[in-house]
């Protein structure tokens, strides 16, 4: 890539940047500053203080600390979404290369067609017929979420299984379930691994936007989507309130982003350097 | 190509077909009693009489079998018949076409813009290949990728329309409320167009022709000009396509902060009041219309590259 340096520079800040979210999250109940529903009634839409790290919000609740508590729902949640859709896309995408025939057709047209659905409407439409919380809101993120990684699962797959040990694994008699998990899983693992953490930060933006949209997380839970929507009528008074929460939300997902760059540069470099040996 | 075209052509009419099912059921998987739901979206109100409503029922047919049902609903929605609003106790028909002419040019204004902003920056990062130029295009615009469009859009209303007061900050009124959702919705279109300008451009740049007309001592200006930027901007095309396509429907989250009368407000109206007709043909449309799209921009990328081409069967 262009500079060494530069990338790695950046790559450690990204990590760095995410280490220090994901542990200030995971230990929101001990480290934050207020109990995410405390209301200090006399002390509403406070700018940022001494008192309230980044002010309060229209009912006097300190920001920090429900920045820290809403911050569990929306990662939690980007990250059950990114698991679930990376396993059926990669079991789907396997199965199809595996399988070919018409199998492999039908597998791949449905593909085609749940990619032209606009997700945002899918995810509406599941929401609205199967209610909200966290089950439907996982199903909504993964009806259309698994496609990428089918793709990308099936044209490993395909080019894994044209190579020789897979030939010879299957000639000296290794079952299909054997040569698929010893053989072409692990291939596969450190480009998916790159494809999921791409996908995590759409998943985590996603997450945000069915909850600011009041269709995700329901109070008294809240997460980052739905503390910026509730902070934007105050906007011109308390203009914190709606950049905190979309500053973790970009945060996350660009450190995220820019790690999964690195590693799907790195996975695609060792490949190809594997496919010359 | 004549295979290629008919598989496609069999997609399309799949994810049609798919979808409008999908929307049809809606008032059965729903709670409640599915005759009075379909019922109400033909007479735009509540019938409380049980022997009236077992009569319309009967005249509408909704004893018959499911399947053909669903062949009456899908024959009557495409000759124009989409049932009447919940809300509005209007033709739905009315109200999806207005809006997907507001969304249209949203979108197009938008991607315009994307276009208009990727063009200049996808070349320089190209033509500065792996230097500090290049470093700085492609690291600000991937960090757009990451920008949640709920969070740009209030941040510029905060600055536009509410401390400059030079925009207005909602509504869809005049050519300057255009501004403010079409660029949020740019944001990311931007920074995938650029990406595939830059790197169309840098494999345009290397190919053979480029450097024998160097080698003819055609001046670095001209040939960037003749040779490199129109193969350059292949991919940039098909990806235009795509955008365009998943845009009509992927404008909720915009089109509900500035309160844009397009598509994406009408669905997330539709969904938020149960409003299943109108919900029902605000689905069929967008979905239609972005099938179509996208099978007729991989036809004609086809056209323009055999070689391409043959990767997408």
């Amino acid at each position: 890539m262009c500079n060494v340096r530069t990338r790695i520079t950046a790559d450690r800040a990204a990590l760095a940047v995410l280490a220090v979210v994901v542990l200030a999250v995971a230990a929101a109940p001990w480290i934050a500053p207020y109990a995410p529903e405390a209301q200090d009634l006399a002390r509403r839409l406070a700018p940022p203080g001494p008192e309230h790290w980044l002010g309060t919000d229209h009912l006097g609740r300190d920001l920090l600390s429900r920045l820290l508590d809403g911050g569990r729902f929306s990662m939690l949640m980007a990250v059950a979404a990114t698991v679930l859709t990376a396993v059926l896309g990669t079991a789907v995408g396997v199965a199809s290369a595996r399988r070919r025939g018409w199998l492999d057709e039908f597998l791949t047209r449905s593909n085609d067609v749940l990619l032209a659905l606009p997700e945002m409407v899918v995810a509406l439409f599941i929401v609205a017929a199967m209610g909200t919380g966290f089950g439907p809101l996982l199903i909504a993120l993964t009806v259309t979420g698994w496609t990428p990684f089918a793709r990308l699962a099936r044209t490993l797959a395909y080019d894994v299984s044209a190579r020789g040990f897979v030939e010879a694994a299957r000639v000296v008699g290794c079952p299909p379930s054997f040569i698929v998990f010893r053989h072409i899983l692990p291939h596969l693992a450190a480009p998916m691994l790159g494809q999921a953490t791409l996908r995590f930060g759409q998943l985590l933006i996603s997450v945000g936007a069915l909850s600011y949209l009041g269709l995700g997380v329901q109070p008294p839970q809240s997460d980052w989507g739905s503390m910026l929507a509730a902070a934007q009528p105050y906007a011109e008074r308390a203009p914190m309130g709606i950049i905190a929460p979309g500053l973790a939300i970009f945060l996350v997902a660009l450190c995220v982003t820019l790690i999964g760059q690195h590693a799907t540069a790195a996975a695609r470099t060792k490949q190809e350097a594997v496919a010359h040996a | 190509m004549l295979k290629f075209i008919a598989r496609r052509t069999a997609t399309l009419v799949a994810a049609v077909l798919l979808s409008s099912f999908a929307v049809f059921l809606i008032p059965y998987v729903t709670p409640g009693d599915p005759v009075r739901k379909i019922i109400r979206s033909r007479v735009a109100g509540d019938v409380v009489d049980e022997s009236v409503v077992q009569s319309l029922g009967q005249s509408l047919g909704l004893q018959d079998a499911l399947f053909v049902q669903y062949l009456r609903w899908l024959g009557s929605f495409f000759s124009g018949d989409m049932g009447l609003s919940y809300v509005s106790r209007t033709p739905v028909v009315e109200q999806v076409m207005p809006a997907l002419g507001v969304t249209v040019s949203l979108v197009t204004v938008a991607l315009g813009a994307a276009v208009l902003a990727s063009l200049p920056l996808g070349t320089a990062a190209a033509l500065r290949q792996g230097r500090r130029t290049d470093r700085w295009i492609t690291a600000v615009t991937q960090s757009f990728i990451a920008m949640p469009e709920y969070w740009l859009a209030p941040m510029l209303v905060l600055l536009f329309a509410l401390k400059l007061a030079v925009l207005p900050s909602a509504g869809w009124n005049d050519a300057s409320s255009v501004v403010l959702p079409a660029a949020t919705l740019a944001l990311r279109p931007a920074s995938y167009f650029t990406a595939a300008v830059r790197s169309g451009m840098i494999d345009a740049l290397s190919a053979e022709h480029v450097f024998a007309a160097r080698a003819r001592g055609l001046g670095r200006t001209r040939t960037v000009l003749d040779h490199v930027i129109p193969n350059g901007l292949l991919p940039l095309a098909t990806l235009l396509a795509v955008w365009f396509a998943g845009l009509l429907g992927g404008s909720v989250i915009v089109e509900v902060i500035f309160a844009v009368p397009g598509m994406g407000r009408l669905l997330y109206d539709a969904v938020v009041n149960s409003d299943i007709p109108l919900a029902q043909g605000g689905v069929v449309v967008v979905v239609a219309l972005a099938v179509g799209i996208t099978t007729l921009a991989d036809f004609v990328h086809r056209l323009l590259s055999p070689k391409a081409g043959a990767a997408l069967v």
